[in-house]
């Protein structure tokens, strides 16, 4: 701190104040006394005051902004401009110094430059687009070009329509009334063509951006478009009057409003000031306000809050996985910057952990952000990448399952077009020679081909229970109901079944419910159940499926029907007589 | 009897129909899937339609949808599906959707080529037929309060024969009985299962199958 105080350009920012406090000061002195008549201040000490107070508000406004290390540009720019706003009563220090009423007539044409300049540069200090730098650039030329012109061709006592300083210009070369009058003129159109053109770039701005980025910038931007219509409305009176009078109420009106616009200015830079100054404590109490263990996104809401940008969004980095993730692991895009939106990608020991997107009226999110946030935020990336893994281990769950599934199908169709096609063309064969044997009357081989034929038969029968058993066709074809009605016809115990679920659910469910009551029923035939009762019943977004028997206790542990019904991130309760399993079903 | 013979496995319908012409049946045309057997039957107009239940494309059930198909164009032709499933489901379904001129028989039973070509008979005469080993299933199904159980073993025989889709005539054949003996049995059997009798014979088979299965 007190390096930095030591700087030159502090110290400066130090003068600048007792500074702007004499040249306040003389101002005021000068309005009620020598300048009466040649100052719009010194038409009553109301107006007096005003003036006064709007210079050294604007000068103090600067110097609490320049306090702030990242808005000293704007800060510089409003002490300076507050410095300059004097010089118009300083011109009209009738009899005064020679050289401090050229310097003054001088530095007047400047007061405009750098309140545009400010505005455009505002919140960051920097101009950002083509049209603000080309603007500002173009307005500073084209006032240092007018202020050469006039110290070296104006002579006040050959301007017809001077009023504030009559006598004084100690730099004049050459006195060129007309060529000063041209120069007046000009300067006074392209002013307020600059004027203009600052208002529709302010305008768009607040047109184009988000809520946050406009309540940022409304502060400055209104008083400033404020101050450039007062520029207009006094290079339009001055076309209709060209001897400028205080005392006229067209001149007197303009200029009124235009202290309040600069008072104006001055007090949304101060607020702007105390608001940010709020906003840093409130994002460097973030960890604190978290807790000890905040779900997920807490901290993307606590953020958001603080900085008062309900859009703010925190992604996060999975190193491993190489995409970005949100707070509860859920894949999102990478993050980048438009029109009024900033990203700040933040990094722990040199590694990303997250990327905030934030309204662009927010600088420099990065350097707010304490060691304790940083910290919430690595907590938060780990605790998403879990939840991102965790996504992936559920997913891949349920395509074993789906995988296995579709298997069995596979193996079922294979059974059934191929071995038992073939199986039941060779009965057919064996059938025919049987036939051809009878009527040979070859008895021998008649007995041992209606042997074959048993064994084929039995075979057969073999095969269509192994089809069955690796999946029932009935089950995809038909649904659950007519696969479970199935399962009773066959089941070793009587089995009743109440199912309530008559539509089609996702082949994985199905199979899932379909498999839960088969192990159901033969483990409860095991334990010498009398008979079973069998409940299908949806509940909104799950199917509900319970096998109860009376039976002795369970003692299977039924890990693997636990694992499908896992894996459908459904739950399995297994109890003694009781099995039941809610299956999400979507 | 002319028949049509729908079946994609060449190897099992060359069998089918070499069986079939072996026992006298006149097989008039051959299809590998349900279209093709449609198209078969609107040419050939054949008594009866012998349908491989799995078809393509699915494999599923397009040996069923075919049957509802031929029956709904053409009400004088019968329709037997051949199944490899012990589905009372299908079974039913195919009752429910088209009760008459209708038969569901397990694949093996080409075996006892004599049972088919009666089943077939059955059919064209109007009669319905179910397979016994589905109707044993049913029969023997486990039950908390069996209401079969107050049923004698004959009357069990006669009820598991009238699921078949045997008319009275063809119950008293098979057990060597009087049709007046048959019609005794099924009173009886009724009246203990509290079950409408019902002249139609169609409705009497659907309505055992589903007391059954109930």
């Amino acid at each position: 701190m007190t390096a930095d105080l030591i700087r030159r350009g502090n110290l400066a920012r130090l003068a600048a104040g007792p500074v702007a406090l004499a040249v306040g000061l003389g101002a005021l002195a000068i309005a009620q006394g020598p300048g009466r008549s040649t100052t719009y201040a010194g038409r009553s000490n109301l107006i007096a005051t005003l003036t006064v107070a709007a210079g050294l508000a604007l000068v103090g406004a600067g110097l609490v902004t320049a306090f702030d290390r990242r808005t000293t540009r704007i800060g510089d720019l409003a002490v300076l401009a507050g410095l300059v706003w004097f010089a118009s009563v300083w011109v009209g220090w009738d009899n005064g110094p020679s050289l401090m009423r050229s310097l003054a007539m001088l530095a007047a044409g400047f007061t405009f430059p750098l309140l545009l300049h400010l505005a455009l540069a505002y919140p960051s200090g920097r101009l950002r687009g083509a049209v603000p730098r080309a603007l500002v650039s173009v307005v500073y030329l084209e006032a240092a070009i007018a202020t050469l012109g006039r110290a070296l061709f104006r002579d006040p006592f050959f301007d017809p329509n001077c009023w504030a300083n009559c006598t004084d210009n100690l730099f004049l070369v050459r006195s060129l009334p007309r060529l000063a009058r041209g120069i007046e003129v000009a300067d006074r159109w392209f002013t307020a063509a600059a004027a203009a053109a600052l208002v529709m770039v302010l305008g768009w701005r607040l047109l184009r951006d988000s809520w946050p980025a406009r309540r940022a910038l409304l502060p400055v931007a209104l008083p400033a478009i404020l101050l450039a219509v007062t520029v207009i409305a006094h290079t339009i009176a001055l076309q209709r009057t060209p001897l400028e009078d205080p005392s006229d109420p067209a001149f007197g009106a303009i200029f009124l409003i235009e202290c309040v616009g600069v008072l104006l200015l001055a007090a949304g830079l101060v607020w702007a000031a105390v608001r940010t100054r709020v906003q840093r404590r409130a994002v460097a109490r973030i960890a604190t306000s978290l807790g000890q263990a905040p779900p997920p996104g807490s901290l993307q809401a606590a953020l958001a809050n603080a900085v008062g940008d309900p859009e703010l969004q925190v992604t996060y980095w999975l190193r491993d996985a190489e995409h970005y993730v949100d707070a509860i692991g859920r894949p999102v895009a990478e993050p980048v910057a438009e029109a009024g939106r900033a990203v700040t990608t933040l990094l722990r020991d040199g590694r990303r952990i997250a990327v905030v997107s934030h309204t662009a009226a927010l600088p420099e999110l990065e350097r707010e952000l304490g060691a304790a946030v940083r910290l919430a935020l690595e907590n938060e990336r780990l605790q998403a990448e879990a939840l991102a893994q965790l996504d992936q281990l559920r997913a891949s769950r349920v395509r074993i399952v789906e995988t296995g599934d579709s298997e069995r199908r596979r193996l079922e169709r294979d059974l059934h077009d191929g071995a038992q096609q073939r199986l039941l063309a060779l009965s057919y064969d064996l059938r025919l020679a049987h036939t051809q044997a009878a009527s040979d009357g070859d008895a021998p081989t008649g007995s041992l081909l209606t042997d074959a034929i048993g064994q084929a038969k039995a075979a057969l029968g073999e095969l269509r229970d192994l089809a069955h058993g690796i999946y029932p066709a009935i089950l995809a074809e038909a649904g659950l109901a007519p696969a479970l009605a199935s399962l009773a016809d066959a089941a070793p115990l009587p089995v009743l079944i109440h199912d309530a679920a008559e539509r089609r659910y996702p082949a994985v469910v199905e199979t899932c419910a379909y498999l839960l009551v088969a192990e159901g029923l033969d483990d409860a035939a095991q334990r010498d159940a009398s008979h079973a009762t069998v409940t299908v019943v949806q509940d909104s977004g799950q199917l509900v499926v319970t096998v109860k028997d009376d039976g002795t206790d369970r003692t299977a542990a039924m890990v693997q029907l636990a694992d499908r019904v896992g894996a459908l991130d459904g739950g399995l309760a297994v109890e003694p007589t009781r099995l039941r399993a809610e299956l999400p079903c979507g | 009897m002319r028949v049509v013979v729908a079946d994609d496995t060449m190897l099992t319908r060359e069998g089918v129909v070499r069986l079939l012409r072996d026992a006298g049946i006149e097989v008039v045309a051959e299809a590998e899937d349900a279209q093709g057997l449609l198209h078969q039957v609107r040419l050939a107009h054949p008594d009866v339609a012998l349908v491989d239940i799995r078809m393509p494309p699915t494999h599923t059930d397009e040996g069923l949808v075919a049957a509802q198909a031929i029956r709904a164009e053409h009400p004088q032709v019968g329709v037997l599906v051949l199944s490899q499933y012990v589905e009372p489901s299908y079974a039913l379904r195919l009752l429910q959707e088209q009760p008459e001129r209708v038969g569901y028989l397990l694949k093996e039973r080409v075996f006892d080529i004599a049972t088919v070509v009666d089943a077939l008979r059955r059919i064209v005469d109007g009669e319905t037929v179910i397979d016994p080993t589905i109707v044993s299933r049913l029969v023997g199904r486990r039950r908390r309060e069996d209401p079969l159980a107050g049923l004698s073993e004959r009357e069990r025989e006669v009820l598991g024969l009238i699921a078949e889709g045997m008319s009275n005539r063809a119950i008293a054949a098979r057990l060597y009985v009087t049709e007046r003996t048959v019609e005794a049995h099924t009173t009886q059997i009724f009246q203990k299962l509290r079950l409408p009798e019902s002249p139609d014979q169609h409705r009497r088979v659907l309505a055992v199958l589903a007391f059954l299965r109930a």
